[in-house]
Parts: structure tokens; C-alpha cells; sequence
């Protein structure tokens, strides 16, 4: 026997810890690849790139290079996707190549990325390998002594010695030199070109970003452009707005290729264009953890959770997902605490209720009802009716009383009347019955005391499910719920003294002593 | 004595002093030692007592009982010739439904506690019976009406009205632990010791008291009465015990309490087995349940017959 007994909470002492075990390594995986979040998430926006290229073949082999990003620390890719039929697709680090045999008409290809802002590692760029040391600038005789001496009149500037070169550059009205150095009209990539030159006059390495500026249903035909410079002294890759000169990477701003010769390269083809659509969407972290997923290769295992369902039967069993917590509060409560209660569930079903209701307006609705219910089933006591009729008729009244209260509470507009409709009716009815039993044969002490009872252990209860964050837990790792299993079942072999037993108990002790 | 609220002990105090705990009664004590199948055998009043009977325990005799609500209005029919009868619930608890007439004529009717009902409201009482009322779950139940026990005058003064009983706890065959319930005015005749009844721990050995409580708490002297409970000392002690252990060969229950009261000329007469017994006898006697189930499962002989059985527990010395 005991032998048996022992080894019952051994397996279940085993189940538990291998239960946590699972759900340590699936709550791992949740969050290091599917993205999930231990706080309830704000929706996080996702963007989608869409690359459009097109051009017309001139009857020779056709290869494309396509610039990809890389995953870099501020944005993280989600997804790509490339739609070019006929094409055999070959995918490097850093880039696409596109190839087939020749081609008539014009051709289309699409690339398509979904990139997400990935806040927690914006905050510093990583160190990149050293560049070469021997940059060379192209100025030809006439412009040299032009960019030396604008060079030296930056250099008397206090501050960043890049940043003011770049604002100098910017505003050529203010010097005369600058003017006759710039020309007229000029696109983003020149003034890059003669950034870049004149830092490489100074011996400063320096290279070009290309990327999106992410603006919701933009449409452009050129990427942006940064210019990122290296600072020798801390050994790391600064970036520079090319037009205002501020350092760091502006919001919304996603990297598509560091230095490098363009970002699309055909080869066997003509009359290329190519046009950027950029989309915003608000997605949950759920949402988003199908494209994750699918980047580590799970996309079956994320099939088959309950994050693939349609939305609302995942509100619903957002909502199921909380009642083994609820549970395991009852069994604490009722088992180690010993607090009795009406009915198994009725706290834990009063407490549901609590949470449609708000707490204060509940608790007023709950009391008003089985109050006037009480009052009512003490008169119906006097009509000596027969079981099940009475229960019946009790069930019609708190019909009654919550019908009422509804009106009343519209009318007047006093919510915490109309809040009475979410308490399930035959709970409502059962507490009734049960405490004027209790009142008849145990008295009105104990009757109060068991309502009492249950509504303490409701209000404890509610105020764990009610938590965002234990609820956003416990659907997010459902996992959690095994745990919560085993420990229940493990509390099912819980021998030990329940905590008011150490109150009921005590005279016998202390008396012993005195003997 | 000061009224504490927060008056607690530490849990290794409680299991030095071999307090049983709720959770290992239900756990280690009744689901290892009281197969469920049996339960019905003791939750049905009209199965014990046709066992009972069978074995040679007394038991209050039945009468008569009714089954469906048709029935209800010849009741007075079934009763007829008696001067006085009980009626309770084949599977009522703790005493639940139970009416006691002393006496009554065609329309009225008085209760133990001098209470006069009308026939409509006796009518009711039995109806609710049937519906199930009274019964656990709430089954339809069958309403057993029976003679009224000839209480002796030995415990007039213990008890104020109501019916004094002896519950022995028997563990394996064996007693362990024995109290008397004697009901108060708080208790309102009822022998329920949270309602407020009087709990008398009773020597297993000798049936003298050792010691009494209300409410958790020792007393000395009846509330009511004012009589002097360290002076009980139940008659016909060794036949109670008896009785209480044939429970385990009738039932086959590893746990459980025998409820027994006397009556002036049958003596002893066992009023019902009960398969869960509660453990507020534990502080009736100041002592702790668990160390005594463990003395009687380590070492007590198993396969002994009723006499050896009461009689190895009798030459048992106390630590």
C-alpha cells in the first residue's frame, strides 16, 4: 500500500518536471523563433517591399542579380518571396541571381519582402570588418585644389568633421567655393559620389547604403540612399543623412544593400525599370510568427498550433486557455488553504462572470441579485413546495430579477444593473438554493460564511484571469497547461494539513500541553 | 479563556500530536481502505439495517416505507398502532430530514423538540424526502419510517432534548477512537458538533469520558444542563463495542463510524454506519487519529474474530 501511494507521486513528480521541461523548450523556441512576446503585445507593424522590375529582352541569355538584405540588427526579414516564371532562381547572402535562356517579350519579376521593425536591436549597429585602407579619390586637375581647400575650411569647423562636411556641401549659397564646385542639378547619387570623394581625399573610407524609406503606400522607382563612414579612431561604421548630415539610421529606414554597385543588375536585357510599393500592416505578434516560423523551417509544426486557427476560434480558446489556471487556483484554495465553498466551480464560473462585468458593477450585481433572491426563495420556503418545482421557480425569479435590473439600469442608465445578464443564471439560482438550505438547517452564520467563502475565492480567482499579461501567457504557451496538469494531479496526492486545519486543530495541541 | 481569532499551530506540532488532516483521510485513509462499491451498503439506511439484521446488530426497526408520492397520503396507515415513529431518508447524512413524533392524533403532530406540525406540513416533510430533498446528489430517496428508540434515562442530564449517540471510529475491524454528541440548546437538539452540540471524548477501553468540547474548545460542564461531563461513563460499553466492530465484517469497510445509541430495554442499538466519518472526534478526545490508524495497521493482527479483535484492543496498553 504504501509502496503503491509512494510511487503514484513519484510518476506524477516525473510528469511534472518533464512537463516543464517541454514546455521550457517549446516556450524557447516560441520565443527565440516564432517571435513571441512574454508581454501582452501592442501590434507590431510589418512592412512589405514590393520590387517590381521590368525590361526587355535583346535576344541573349538573361541573368539578373538582385540585391537582398541581409538580416541586419535594425530590420528582420520575414519572408521573401520572388515570382519570375521561367527564371531558376539561385539565392547567395546577399543576393538573388536570376537566370534563363533568351526571351521575347517584355519581362516581369516581382520580389517581395516582409520586413519587421526590430526594436530590441536598433540600438547600436554592429562593428563591421575593417574596410581597405587605400581609398582612392577621382579629382581631376582642375577640381583638386577646389575640394582641398573646401576640405580645409570644414576642417576649422568644431565637431564632426563629416557631419559638417556634408551640411557644407548642402547649403553651397553659403560659400562661394562650394557653389562653383557643385553642380547644378544634382540627384542623391552624385551628391553621395562627391561625399564619398572628398573623404576619400582625407583617406576616409567610406561606402554607399541603399534602402527604402518606409512610408505607408509609397511608391518610387529609386532607393534611398545613406552614406555610412568609417571612423578609424573607434573602429566602427557611422551613418550619415546625406542631406541634413544627422548620424544614425532614421526610423523606418530599411537597409538593402551596403556598398555595392546597384541593386539590380541585368545582364542580356534592356529599357530596365524598376518600381518599389511599400505596404504597411499592423500585425500581432501571432501573426507574424507563421512568416518566422516558416524562416526556421516550422512551418507544419506552426500548422498545427492553435495559432493557425481562424481568429475567433482562437478569441475563444484565449479564453479556455485560462480555465486551468482558474482551476488549479480552486484546488489550492479548496486543498491546501481549505476555504469551503458552494459547489466545486461556482467561485471560479462567478469569477468568469466578474471579468465580463468589471469588477466593482459584478460584485454590486451579484449581491443585489442573490439578495433579492434569498428574500424571495424565504417566502417561497412557506409554500412548502415540492424539490425540483421550487429550484425551478427560483430559476424564473432570478430571470425575473435580472430582467428587471437590465430595464431599471438602461433606463436610469446605471450600468452596474445591466451588468447582472452575464452571471450565468443557474449558478445564480444554485447559490441561492444553496444558501437558504444552508440558512434553514445550519443557520444564517453559516450560510453567510459559505457565500462568503465562495465569493472570496471568486474575487481571488478574478484577479488572476483578469491580468492581460497572465492571460496574453497562458495562450501564447499553452504549453504551460501541462504543467498545470501535472500539478493538479500532483496536489491530488497532497496529504498534508490544509491551512485552516492549523486553526481547527489548535485547542487540540494546546490542551494536550496543558495536560 | 481569551477568544483569539488568529489562533494557530505550527503543521509539525499537528503531526507530532498524530492529527489526521481532510486531505490524507480522503486520500491515504478512505480511498485505500473503503472500496467505493461498498458505499451503498451504508448510504442506504434500509441495505445496513437488512445487513445489519442479518449479522445480529440491532438496529431501530422499520415499519414501513414509501417509495413513491402516491403512497405519501396512507402514511398514517403504515404507522398505525405505534404510539410514536421516526421518519428519515434511506440516504440522508448527518442526520439531515430526520423527524422524530413523540406523539400525535389524525391532524396534529409533536416532534421530540415539542414542536406541533400539522398533517400538511408531515405530508410535506415526506414528499420532500422522495424528491430527494435530504439525499446526496439529490436522487429520488425513499422515506423509512421507524420505531422510535426507547432512549435510556442514563444520559438525561448530559444532553438537552435531542438524542445522545456514541460515534466509534473503527479502523480495520478494530476501535480506535470513540466520542459521544450531545445535543445543546444552540445545537437545537441536533447532535452536530459544528452546529454547536457537545462532543465528550469517550475511553475506548472503559467508555468513561476524557474529555469534552464545544467549539473546539474544552468545557468542563454542560452549557445547558450544567451537568458534569468528566462523570459520563457510557453502560454496556463492551456491547457498543462489539457492535461498532461487527460493522467491518457486515460492511467490509476498512474506515469507518459506527453511530450507536441505547435504548431502555433493547440496549445498544447501531442508528447507522457511516463510510466517511468526520475528524472532529480528534478533538472531542484530544488526541490525533493518524497515530492510532498507524499503530493498528502496523501492528495489529489481521484475521481475528470480533471477540479477539475487542479484546486485543482492550489489553492494549497506552504509550
Amino acid at each position: 500500500m504504501k509502496r503503491k501511494f509512494l510511487s503514484i507521486r513519484f510518476w506524477l513528480t516525473l510528469g511534472l518536471f518533464c512537463s516543464i521541461l517541454f514546455a521550457a523548450w517549446r516556450i524557447y523556441h516560441k520565443v527565440a523563433d516564432w517571435g513571441f512576446n512574454l508581454s501582452p503585445n501592442r501590434n507590431i507593424p510589418v512592412w512589405t517591399i514590393e520590387s517590381h522590375l521590368t525590361f526587355k529582352p535583346i535576344g541573349k541569355d538573361i541573368r539578373i542579380k538582385l540585391a537582398r538584405p541581409t538580416d541586419t540588427n535594425e530590420y528582420k526579414v520575414l519572408d521573401e518571396t520572388i515570382i519570375a516564371s521561367g527564371y531558376s532562381v539561385e539565392k547567395n547572402k546577399d543576393s538573388f541571381i536570376l537566370s534563363r535562356e533568351k526571351a521575347q517579350k517584355t519581362q516581369n519579376i516581382y520580389y517581395r519582402i516582409v520586413v519587421y521593425d526590430n526594436k530590441e536591436g536598433q540600438i547600436e549597429t554592429k562593428s563591421f570588418i575593417k574596410p581597405k585602407i587605400n581609398v582612392v579619390s577621382e579629382f581631376d586637375d582642375v577640381s583638386l585644389p577646389i575640394a582641398r581647400e573646401i576640405l580645409e575650411t570644414v576642417k576649422q569647423k568644431n565637431g564632426d568633421f563629416v557631419q559638417n562636411l556634408i551640411q557644407t556641401l548642402n547649403n553651397p549659397e553659403s560659400n562661394e567655393i562650394v557653389l562653383s564646385f557643385m553642380p547644378d542639378k544634382k540627384d542623391a547619387f552624385e551628391l553621395t559620389e562627391i561625399i564619398q570623394n572628398l573623404l576619400a581625399l582625407e583617406k576616409i573610407p567610406s561606402r554607399l547604403i541603399r534602402g527604402i524609406q518606409l512610408e505607408e503606400g509609397r511608391k518610387t522607382s529609386v532607393p534611398d540612399v545613406m552614406i555610412e563612414v568609417y571612423h578609424a579612431k573607434e573602429n566602427r561604421w557611422q551613418i550619415y543623412h546625406i542631406h541634413s548630415g544627422e548620424t544614425g539610421l532614421p526610423k523606418d529606414f530599411v537597409v538593402l544593400q551596403r556598398g555595392g554597385a546597384s541593386l539590380v543588375d541585368v545582364t542580356g536585357g534592356k529599357d530596365s525599370r524598376i518600381k518599389y510599393s511599400i505596404l504597411k500592416s499592423l500585425n500581432s505578434s501571432f501573426g507574424m510568427a507563421k512568416y518566422r516560423a516558416k524562416s526556421e523551417n516550422q512551418e507544419k509544426l506552426f500548422s498545427y498550433s492553435i495559432y493557425s486557427l481562424p481568429i475567433n476560434q482562437q478569441n475563444m480558446l484565449k479564453w479556455l486557455m485560462i480555465f486551468p489556471l482558474a482551476i488549479l487556483i480552486v484546488v489550492i484554495l479548496r486543498n491546501i488553504i481549505g476555504l469551503k465553498t458552494m459547489g466545486t466551480f461556482t467561485p471560479m464560473l462567478i469569477s468568469m462572470a466578474l471579468v465580463e462585468t468589471g469588477f466593482i458593477p459584478g460584485l454590486i450585481a451579484f449581491t443585489l441579485v442573490v439578495g433579492v433572491g434569498l428574500a424571495i426563495r424565504m417566502g417561497l420556503s412557506k409554500l412548502n413546495l415540492l424539490l425540483v418545482p421550487r429550484i425551478s421557480a427560483v430559476v424564473v425569479f432570478v430571470i425575473l430579477i435580472i430582467q428587471m435590473s437590465a430595464v431599471i439600469g438602461y433606463q436610469l442608465d446605471w450600468t452596474v444593473a445591466s451588468s447582472a445578464l452575464f452571471f450565468p443564471i443557474i449558478i445564480l439560482a444554485w447559490v441561492i438554493e444553496r444558501a437558504s438550505i444552508i440558512c434553514e438547517e445550519e443557520g444564517l452564520r453559516n450560510a453567510c460564511k459559505e457565500v462568503f467563502c465562495s465569493v472570496l475565492v471568486a474575487v481571488i480567482t478574478y484577479f488572476v484571469i483578469v491580468n492581460n499579461t497572465i492571460r496574453h501567457i497562458m495562450f501564447a504557451f499553452n504549453e504551460l497547461n501541462l504543467v498545470i496538469l501535472f500539478i493538479v494531479m500532483l496536489l491530488g496526492t497532497y496529504t498534508g494539513y490544509r491551512l485552516t486545519e492549523l486553526k481547527r486543530f489548535a485547542p487540540l495541541v494546546q490542551y494536550r500541553n496543558k495536560k | 479563556m481569551k477568544k483569539r481569532f488568529f489562533n494557530f499551530v505550527f503543521p509539525w506540532k499537528l503531526s507530532q500530536a498524530g492529527v489526521l488532516s481532510m486531505n490524507r483521510r480522503n486520500y491515504a485513509i478512505i480511498a485505500h481502505h473503503n472500496k467505493r462499491r461498498l458505499f451503498p451498503l451504508v448510504d442506504d439506511k434500509v441495505q445496513t439495517k437488512k445487513l445489519a439484521n442479518e449479522i445480529g446488530i440491532q438496529t431501530p426497526r422499520l415499519i414501513a416505507s414509501v417509495q413513491a408520492q402516491y403512497e405519501v397520503k396512507n402514511f398514517l396507515k403504515l404507522v398505525q398502532g405505534y404510539k410514536s415513529f421516526v421518519i428519515k431518508p434511506a440516504h440522508g447524512s448527518g442526520g439531515k430530514g430526520v423527524l422524530v413524533i413523540k406523539s400525535y392524533t389524525k391532524n396534529y403532530f409533536k416532534t421530540a423538540s415539542n414542536r406541533v406540525l400539522r398533517y400538511r406540513e408531515v405530508y410535506q416533510h415526506i414528499s420532500n424526502i422522495l424528491s430527494g430533498l435530504y439525499s446526496l446528489g439529490g436522487r429520488y430517496d425513499t422515506a423509512l419510517f421507524e420505531e422510535m428508540v426507547d432512549f435510556s434515562t442514563v444520559f438525561k442530564n448530559f444532553s438537552y432534548q435531542g438524542i445522545p449517540d456514541v460515534r466509534i471510529i473503527v479502523f480495520e475491524g478494530y476501535p480506535a477512537l470513540a466520542m459521544m454528541r450531545l445535543a445543546t440548546k444552540e445545537s437545537a437538539g441536533r447532535a452536530n458538533l459544528h452546529q454547536g452540540a457537545v462532543g465528550v471524548g469517550i475511553d475506548i477501553k472503559t467508555g468513561k469520558a476524557i474529555a469534552a468540547v464545544q467549539h473546539n474548545k474544552p468545557i468542563q460542564f454542560h452549557p445547558d444542563t450544567g451537568a458534569d461531563l468528566m462523570t459520563l461513563q457510557v453502560p454496556f460499553w463492551h456491547e457498543h463495542l462489539i457492535m461498532a466492530a461487527k460493522g467491518f465484517e457486515m460492511t467490509g469497510l476498512g474506515y469507518l463510524g459506527a453511530d450507536i445509541v441505547l435504548d431502555k430495554n433493547r440496549g445498544p442499538m447501531v442508528l447507522e454506519l457511516n463510510a466517511r466519518p468526520g475528524l472532529a472526534i480528534q478533538i472531542a478526545n484530544q488526541t490525533g487519529l493518524a497515530s492510532i490508524l498507524k499503530k493498528i495497521e502496523q501492528t495489529y493482527p489481521k484475521n481475528l474474530s470480533v471477540d479477539e479483535r475487542i479484546n486485543f484492543v482492550l489489553t492494549q496498553t497506552h504509550k
